[in-house]
């Protein structure tokens, strides 16, 4: 049985705690009194995945088996989480690998014949070859790919069709093979309560026509958070979607979820709590930090993207969406939910080397706001684990580095939007459609690996609500210029953005440190 | 106003030439101003598309008369020009007209400006000119039955290089004007039949293929010209410099000067003539106003320099005399000689300068102008205060000649390796630095020049007979040196009028901005105008993409092969890079040719498929994201964009829809295999411009309103077919022809530049 989550007060016995830094991390020591949030221990996996994947296909909730759903002559589409998820990739074999060889084997004995395969990355950039084998394995990718196993291609007018308006009039339109196949089978990895149920095919497979309904600085002010389902306006968006796109297609939903063993050999000590450290631990951390810190720019970037993370799977739940979205969502909260009582005047965040959009890629300074304000601000149930006009101290080297290939709409955004406003609402009004309906950049979505014109814009609207609930952001150790092109502030240790911060909240602020990764979500009471 | 000047020239009619030049324009002011009972007639050039008249009306407009203009009201001043000022269109140089018969006095100010012209043009104008002038002068004299009073402009210069006092009188030396005129005529059919000997030819078209063969065919021929040209103008101006010196005057300028002296005594022999030799000319003492100056003068671009702190050390004597004279007094010196009619036979000279009765070192003028700078500083450009004053040595003769060689010969040598060196933003800095240090070093030289001769002259200009004219003269309006007092002519008059015109810029006031949250500020985002006839021509290898022709082909070749096979691909092309690099150096379309080879046999389809699918990657990866966004915002405004590369279409291909069109080098197909060989000539260099000519023609594109990017020398054909040029990350080559021609110089960057990254993907895809 693993130890429930964990809120830590520091006091004079505390050792220095892990702070993440991009591709990096330091051991900080925290003012007395902050308040430290460990998720709970990492979860033991599953001993038999095998037998637990055929359990959940044959007795699945609020369904009949996939068997009993597969015949001869039926158009079946297999969709699959692309690479945003789980974060690190998953050490091979990737557990929607092993999922959907089982749904293959039915449906080849239930003599299905028109079987496909789509990513469903919407406006994500294409996978490349590889990075799709790594997740659907050697033996289906040979067998699937070019022709039956591709990425969805949310500007393919021909491949997209429009099922209608939800009754609050959001456009759901989708990919069209998917509609018109008899049975779409989800299969999906859920690493946090934000992803899967209803948003798995409704975002997934979706354009941007659809996709702008909830996506949009409006919807994401009223999320609170996007990770809490019943409190996001951007879920009941999902479910509208859902819904109406039910009444066309069937779907049988996979969900998995994953313990929290995020770092792999010899970074073990990533997932544990300080004081718990071993001799071995701490001159791993030693040895791993001072190398981290000699090693070139590029090599050290080999290093953490190369990491793949050795996850046990905790639960895999098969059937209709709605009743295996809340069994994911309970295993979600088991291996991710801390009980917290109040909120704080500061938020001390450590971010680190990866989001889910530069998996294989850079992380830039877009990116980085939007992993800080937009993910890991909303990791909360309640209430922010600040208060409203409080501080947000974030530690990022924030480099202005992109990556041209994948994010080249976030270079012209970086030089051309943020130079102008940094305002979510005006940005969103003035330049959304121009960067969404811009032919180079459909053109590179749809032929090179760029992700989608509009995707900095998303990026940007994750992180509105954070910005109209804080009264100050600062950043540690962060370049000033990026910085300030983000509109936030730079200092260079802990101690002076608490400085800087009692600007805003005062000279003895109350303080918390989100300790993440591994996954924590807060319950504020 | 004196009542003998009124006397002498009232109801007369005065001719003037050089009415363009510093004293030309004093002149014609006074005359105007202060004789309002005088006519003017006056000898100007005519211009294509300027005639005579217009150019009258523009001198007008000049500040010299702002003051007169402003006195007497705009209408008034035009009534009386157009009452009192006749204009007779000539170049003296070509041939002089009839002159109107009433000309009483004639003062001939025209001469050529510069002190080191090409012999030929020297007599043209200083003797030729001079005597066709004197010889109109008479004939309408006779027509009229009087003898005009020739007042004669020289300079004290003419003396010669020579030591102790010059009396004013009649020049001291033999040498005969008309044998020198002829061989300074023949001199140029020499040079010129010497020019067009074929190892002539051959060594300049050599030097001018180094230097423009990339630029193409018609560039290297118009170059090989420029040069011949050049060639010749140096090699008549050694021979004025050499005839001059071999005959004791510093230059060509004042041997012309001496002889048209002594030409123009012969010529007017019947006539009264009064020779008036002025020294160095700076700004007035007092009219029109203190410190009018129209240029700069002689002593001038030495005072900027020091100004500006680029002066540390000088040639000369410091107990030299600087023979420094204000305009006005010339003026009022010249205007005193015209009303003093001496006999036909006997002239009459004048020393008007200085150095006799109110003598300026070398020494005292660098003090005085070192205490102006030290009470105004010039304001620095750069936004980072004032300009620091420096001190400055005088060194002898010799020794500045040894320094400046030393320095010449360095920077010459710098500039060279620099040529060499591969482009990068580092060699920019270098070439940057240069450039401004070879402007140091180059102006230096050009002091030497000028004041080798002038500037620490051990030599008095006697001024008896002009202190003499002085005394006719009325107070405040004489000739007479002593008035000067030179600390506050040079500080309160005189340099301030020179540093006028680089105070005039608004100082840098920066709006304060919070220090520490703020990088730089973001530079608007370019917007373009919005038109439909404008054209953005792109180059593709280097402007767009850090990459060329054999990267690319690198890079087919090894993403088409697994990993293991890398080396055995790289090894053949490695082997012939040599061969390339002479190849490329010597002509970029043999070096294509050459490298399209390497593509015999290969199959079509399946080069354009890894083309498509793996190399458009590579591609992307290394464009410059300022490229795209810059392509992007032309065609935003409606620009048609245009790429013009001599890169294999196949390669294009990823960036294909970034343009309306593309023209890039086709490969010959045949049975679905490359042969290794063009379809077509590729284009380049001019290629490239004359193909732009004739589609902005057919297309109706307005190329003066349009742009044009490229990164390498070879590009300059294209770039000078528009109004807009832009180098970036120019070559040295192509950075120091942008620099010259004040071209926009981009540095586009990013991490698209690493290779190692780029490595690593390939690697990864490749696996």
């Amino acid at each position: 049985m693993s130890r429930p989550g964990l809120v830590l007060e520091v006091d004079e016995r505390t050792p220095p705690i892990l702070v993440h830094e991009g591709e990096g991390f330091r051991l900080e020591r925290f003012p007395l009194g902050t308040r430290v949030i460990y998720p709970p221990d990492s979860l033991p996996g599953l001993r038999d995945l095998t037998g637990r994947i055929r359990d959940a296909l044959l007795n699945p909730l609020g369904s009949e088996p996939l068997p009993e759903l597969l015949r001869s002559g039926m158009r079946l589409t297999i969709v699959f989480d692309d690479l945003s998820l789980p974060l690190p990739p998953m050490r091979a074999p990737d557990v929607r690998q092993r999922v959907i060889e089982q749904v293959l084997e039915m449906a080849a004995a239930a003599g299905v014949d028109d079987v496909e395969l789509i990513a469903g990355n919407a406006l994500h950039r294409r996978m490349t070859p590889a990075e799709i084998k790594h997740i659907v394995g050697e033996r289906v990718f040979t067998s699937f790919w070019p022709d039956r196993l591709r990425n969805h291609d949310a500007e393919d007018r021909d491949d997209l069709k429009s099922l209608g308006q939800t009754r609050h009039g959001e456009d759901v339109e989708i990919n069209r093979r998917a509609v018109e196949s008899d049975l779409i089978v989800y299969v999906n990895i859920n690493l946090v309560a934000m992803n899967g149920g209803a948003k798995s095919v409704a975002v997934g497979l979706a354009s941007y026509k659809s996709l702008r309904h909830h996506h949009n600085v409006h919807t994401l002010r009223h999320s609170r958070s996007f990770n809490d389902p019943p409190n996001s306006a951007m879920h009941h968006s999902y479910d509208r979607m859902h819904e109406l796109l039910s009444e066309s297609v069937r779907v049988f939903h996979i969900e998995c979820t994953l313990n929290n063993d995020q770092f792999p050999s010899p970074f073990e000590f990533l997932n544990k709590r300080e004081w718990e450290w071993t001799l071995k631990d701490q001159a791993k951390f030693l040895a791993a930090k001072r190398a981290n810190d000699l090693a070139p720019a590029g090599a050290r970037h080999r290093v953490w993207q190369g990491m793949r993370a050795p996850y046990g799977v905790t639960g895999v739940h098969a059937g209709a969406t709605d009743q295996v979205h809340e069994r994911t969502l309970a295993a979600v909260h088991r291996q991710q939910l801390t009980e917290v009582h109040g909120q704080s005047d500061v938020l001390m965040l450590g971010l680190p080397y990866l989001c889910p959009y530069n998996v294989n890629s850079v992380m830039n300074p877009i990116l980085v706001y939007s992993l800080g304000l937009g993910y890991y601000f909303n990791m909360y149930r309640g209430k922010p684990l600040v208060r409203e006009g409080g501080a947000l101290i974030m530690y990022h080297p924030m480099k202005s580095e992109f990556h041209p290939l994948h994010h080249p709409s976030y270079i012209d955004f970086y030089e051309e939007v943020l130079t102008q406003t940094t305002d979510p609402a005006t940005i969103e009004t003035k330049y959304e459609e121009q960067y969404a309906t811009d032919p180079w950049y459909v053109h590179l979505y749809r032929n090179s690996y760029a992700y989608h014109g509009v995707h900095p814009f998303y990026m940007w609207y994750w992180g509105a609500h954070a910005l109209s609930h804080l009264g100050d952001v600062i950043c540690v150790g962060a370049d000033r210029k990026v910085a300030s092109r983000l509109g936030f502030r730079a200092a260079s240790t802990l101690a002076d953005a608490l400085e800087m911060a009692g600007e805003t909240v005062g000279r003895s602020p109350s303080l918390t440190y989100l300790h993440t990764p591994p996954m924590t979500l807060a319950d504020v009471r | 106003m004196s009542e003998s000047v009124h006397d002498g020239l009232a109801g007369r009619t005065v001719l003037l030439t050089g009415v363009t030049g510093f004293i030309g324009q004093a002149l014609l002011e006074r005359l105007l101003s202060g004789h309002p009972g005088t006519r003017v007639v006056t000898l100007l050039r005519e211009r294509p598309g300027v005639t005579a008249e217009q150019r009258l009306d523009e001198l007008l407009a000049k500040p010299v008369f702002a003051p007169w203009r402003e006195r007497t009201g705009e209408d008034a001043a035009r009534e009386i020009v157009r009452d009192r000022v006749r204009v007779v269109p000539a170049d003296i140089t070509e041939s002089v007209p009839e002159l109107p018969d009433d000309v009483d006095v004639a003062i001939h100010g025209a001469s050529i400006v510069s002190f080191d012209p090409p012999i030929d043009e020297a007599f043209a104008t200083n003797v030729v000119g001079t005597i066709d002038l004197y010889e109109a002068v008479r004939r309408a004299g006779e027509r009229a039955g009087k003898t005009p009073h020739i007042v004669h402009v020289s300079t004290a210069y003419v003396a010669g290089s020579r030591k102790g006092i010059v009396p004013e009188t009649t020049l001291d030396h033999e040498v005969d004007w008309a044998t020198e005129l002829e061989y300074a005529v023949e001199a140029r059919r020499t040079v010129e039949r010497d020019s067009r000997r074929p190892e002539v030819l051959g060594r300049l078209r050599a030097a001018a293929l180094g230097e423009q063969g990339k630029a193409g065919p018609t560039a290297v021929a118009a170059d090989t010209e420029r040069r011949r040209r050049e060639e010749v103008d140096n090699r008549l101006t050694d021979y004025g410099r050499e005839r001059a010196r071999s005959l004791g005057w510093p230059d060509v300028y004042t041997l012309t000067k001496a002889l048209g002296e002594r030409a123009a005594e012969e010529t007017a022999r019947d006539l009264p003539l009064s020779i008036v030799r002025p020294a160095i000319v700076e700004s007035a003492l007092r009219h029109p106003y203190p410190g009018w100056i129209d240029g700069f003068k002689m002593a001038d671009p030495l005072i900027l320099a020091y100004g500006q702190g680029m002066l540390r050390a000088l040639a000369g004597i410091p107990d030299g005399i600087v023979d420094i004279i204000p305009v006005d007094m010339v003026v009022n010196a010249l205007l005193g000689a015209a009303a003093q009619v001496p006999e036909p036979g006997a002239p009459a000279y004048y020393h008007v300068g200085s150095g006799a009765r109110n003598p300026l070192t070398l020494q005292r003028l660098v003090e005085l102008v070192q205490g102006y700078f030290a009470e105004h500083p010039l304001p620095g450009t750069d936004g980072r205060g004032a300009i620091r004053p420096r001190d400055v040595t005088l060194l002898s003769d010799g020794r500045a000649e040894k320094m400046l060689g030393t320095a010449e010969r360095a920077m010459d040598l710098a500039e060279r390796a620099l040529l060499i060196l591969p482009s990068g933003e580092r060699t920019r800095g270098w070439q940057r630095t240069l450039h401004k240090q070879g402007r140091e070093v180059r102006a230096l030289r050009r002091f030497r020049d000028l004041y080798g001769a002038y500037g620490a002259a051990e030599v008095v200009y006697a001024d008896t007979a002009t202190v003499a004219l002085d005394r006719s003269l009325p107070d405040g309006a004489g000739c007479d040196s002593a008035v000067i007092d030179w600390d506050h002519y040079l500080r309160e008059v005189h340099c301030p009028a020179v540093t006028g015109a680089f105070r005039l810029a608004p100082p840098h006031h920066p709006q304060p901005r919070p220090a520490l949250t703020s990088g730089r500020p973001a530079p608007p985002a370019v917007r373009f105008e919005e038109r439909r006839d404008v054209a953005a021509v792109f180059d593709l290898d280097g402007t767009i993409v850090a990459s060329d022709v054999v990267e690319a082909h690198l890079w087919a070749r090894l993403l088409d092969v697994p990993v293991r096979s890398w080396p055995g691909t790289l090894l053949p092309v490695l082997r012939s890079a040599p061969r390339y690099l002479r190849m490329e150096h010597r002509d970029r379309g043999e070096f294509l040719r050459e490298f399209v080879r390497r593509y015999e046999g290969a199959n079509e389809a399946r080069l354009r498929a890894l083309a498509r699918e793996r190399l458009a990657d590579v591609l992307l990866r290394r464009a410059w994201p300022q490229a795209i966004r810059r392509i992007r915002s032309h065609r935003a405004a409606g620009h048609r964009t245009v790429l013009l590369t001599g890169t294999v279409d196949v390669f294009v291909e990823p960036l294909r829809t970034l343009f309306d069109d593309v023209l890039a080098a086709r490969l010959r197909v045949v049975d679905g295999h490359f042969t290794g060989h063009f379809e077509h000539p590729p284009l380049i260099g001019e290629a490239r411009a004359a193909w732009l000519r004739s589609w902005a023609r057919e297309e109706g594109v307005d190329l003066a309103a349009s742009w044009a990017y490229g990164d390498h020398y070879s590009d300059r054909p294209v770039l000078e077919q528009v109004g807009n040029p832009v180098a970036v990350n120019p070559d040295p080559r192509l950075y120091r022809h942008a620099k010259r021609e004040r071209w926009t110089i981009a540095d586009w960057d990013g991490d698209t530049g690493a290779v190692s990254t780029l490595l690593d993907a390939a690697l990864e895809e490749a696996r």
